[in-house]
């Protein structure tokens, strides 16, 4: 962690340091369903478990809610987000969690949410649960699948398109007194972000509470918790930490562009320093490597105005 | 680049193939210079007055009738305005572009075509998109919409692409068909999808419906919102009302691998 506190906006400190985010690749879907309800049923049970790419294979959340007038089909949508190290490492991910959580979910289709040159082939495996039944209809350059279930059919897009010049994880770290506070300050930053198309923030709610460094000392565990930003720890291991803090919560941002982290980690650190202070927050730093490891580095001075 | 009227002299009295009247070689040139181009024996300029006209890539043709053979073949790019009927061919193995015709066709409208638009504002004759003989599939791609009725035989061996017609289909529509979509407003005449494998066909009544499709039941199904909504985004006004939320299906024939369907809304 480098950095070290210059500035204050509403009474809460910034550091002068930055996140370093990595290249990805990710790729967007649109999940429709007969009503919004079982849209976002559809698209939370995908994006389940898809918090970090090293423990669940992927990133994924959800970017907003489509209306119908802007759905392939004309029913209310969600727009979902997957990130992965590669396309290739994105495709099974695409295959199950697609087959399992989308064909599964009564009423729902699956269509293409990102218009990109390089696709991937979205239908590969869902659309053999038809077991021969699937049908192919193309329109103008769009193909599409119709595989028969137990509600109907499942109508999936052939291919979906994926980009290589995604990023992961921007973050934001929130330090402050208060754990209570500084949770609903969390959350108003991740409900300022939601807003924002192209990004998502993948752990729990949008928030991290458990950071981690690079390594541990046992064998096989290739991260492990953050005890620098441990208070607990803080009178016995080299912390980071004031004080007076108490308490560490994270936000991760992926987004398929560098812009779209940009521009989130701009209005994610204004709704902190909006009202953080209110809420005992007190300082705001981001998580790096020391620059060395991650092609994108936003730095927090950037986003004070 | 500007586009070109052609306004023929006379009626043809026999077959004239027209198939060499391309809008992106013709508008590239003066009005003079395509008059003085051979064809047929003499030059264009001996069979058509050629002037100038405003809309760019477009090529307007008048005074043509039902001998006016080959319209728009292998059409890539451009517009090709017909202003008067055509015979048979019109369209073959399109790939792109726009041909609009503002009588009626003959017969093989769109054989093999592979993509781009046509329309025709009256009927079209026997055949339309499909193969000729020793052809392995007909239509493979692009959009056939025809204001008035066709003949028989629509979308023999039809492989994709869209046929959509608001009278009705002459006899044994999507014959042999493989794949594709023929919307029929007026609905279907006798033995439509005779030997059909895959494909779709959708009107509110069929003639005489075939013992080997099978009646499979109502239902809803998003297919349907998806073709009703790729039409109209190609056709405009020209489109169909949306297909209604529930058409009865009948999956056919099972002559063959009974992989088709015939989706009736009425």
């Amino acid at each position: 962690m480098t950095g070290s506190q210059k500035m204050k906006v509403n009474g809460v400190a910034i550091d002068d340091t930055f996140a370093e985010a990595f290249g990805m690749s990710g790729t967007a879907l649109i999940i429709t369903a007969d009503s919004q309800k079982w849209a976002n049923i559809a698209a939370q049970t995908m994006t389940g478990f898809g918090t970090s790419v090293i423990g669940c294979g992927a990133e994924c959340g959800i970017d907003y809610e489509v209306p119908a007038s802007e759905t392939p089909d004309g029913r209310p949508g969600v727009r979902v987000l997957i990130f992965g190290f590669s396309p290739d490492a994105i495709l099974p991910q695409l295959k199950n969690r697609v087959g399992q959580c989308v064909l599964t979910s009564p009423g729902s289709a699956c269509y293409n949410g990102l218009e990109s040159a390089q696709r991937l082939a979205l239908s590969a495996g869902p659309r053999f649960f038809g077991d021969g039944w699937q049908q192919s209809k193309r329109f103008g350059g769009r193909r599409f699948w119709r595989v028969p279930v137990m509600d109907g059919e499942f109508t999936i897009e052939d291919t979906v398109g994926v980009t290589t010049d995604a990023v992961g994880g921007g973050n934001l770290l929130i330090l402050g007194r208060d754990r209570v506070g500084l949770l609903e300050t969390a959350e108003a930053a991740v409900a300022a972000i939601n807003k924002l198309p192209d990004v998502i923030t993948p752990f729990p709610g949008g928030i991290v509470r458990s950071g981690s460094k690079v390594g541990s000392k046992y064998k096989g565990a290739v991260a492990s918790t953050n005890n620098a930003f441990c208070p607990t720890l803080r009178g016995t291991t080299k912390s980071e930490l004031d004080a007076d803090t108490i308490a560490v919560l994270e936000i991760v941002i992926d987004g398929l562009t560098s812009k779209a982290v940009s521009d989130a980690m701009r209005v994610g650190l204004q709704a902190v320093t909006d009202i953080g202070a209110s809420k005992g927050v007190t300082r705001v730093s981001a998580g790096n490597y020391g620059g060395k490891l991650g092609q994108h580095h936003y730095h927090l001075k950037d986003y004070v105005a | 680049m500007s586009g070109l009227r052609l306004r023929l002299k006379s009626a043809p009295v026999g077959r004239l193939d027209l198939s060499c009247l391309q809008p992106p070689v013709l508008t590239a040139e003066t009005a003079a210079n395509v008059a003085r181009m051979p064809f047929e024996g003499g030059s264009v300029g001996d069979l058509f007055e050629v002037s100038a006209i405003g809309d760019a890539d477009t090529l307007v043709l008048t005074g043509t009738t039902a001998a006016c053979d080959g319209i728009g073949d292998h059409l890539k790019s451009g517009t090709i305005v017909v202003e008067g009927d055509v015979g048979s061919y019109a369209g073959r193995f399109m790939k792109g572009g726009r041909l609009d015709i503002k009588g009626s066709a003959g017969n093989y409208l769109g054989s093999g075509m592979k993509g781009g638009l046509i329309t025709v504002a009256g009927s079209a004759g026997n055949f339309v998109g499909a193969m000729t003989p020793g052809e392995k599939f007909g239509m493979a791609g692009g959009v056939i919409r025809v204001g008035g009725d066709i003949g028989e035989r629509a979308g023999d061996r039809m492989r994709r692409g869209t046929i959509v017609v608001k009278g009705k289909t002459g006899a044994m529509a999507g014959s042999r068909m493989a794949g594709g979509t023929i919307w029929a407003e007026g609905g279907f005449g006798p033995a439509a999808g005779t030997l059909m494998r895959r494909g779709t066909l959708i009107g509110p009544k069929a003639e005489q419906m075939l013992d080997t499709f099978a009646d499979c039941g109502e239902h809803d199904m998003v297919f349907l919102r998806l073709i009703s909504r790729f039409v109209a985004a190609e056709l405009g006004p020209l489109a169909p009302a949306a297909l209604p939320a529930r058409v009865r299906r009948y999956a056919g024939d099972l002559a063959t691998i009974g992989k088709g369907e015939l989706l009736l809304t009425g």
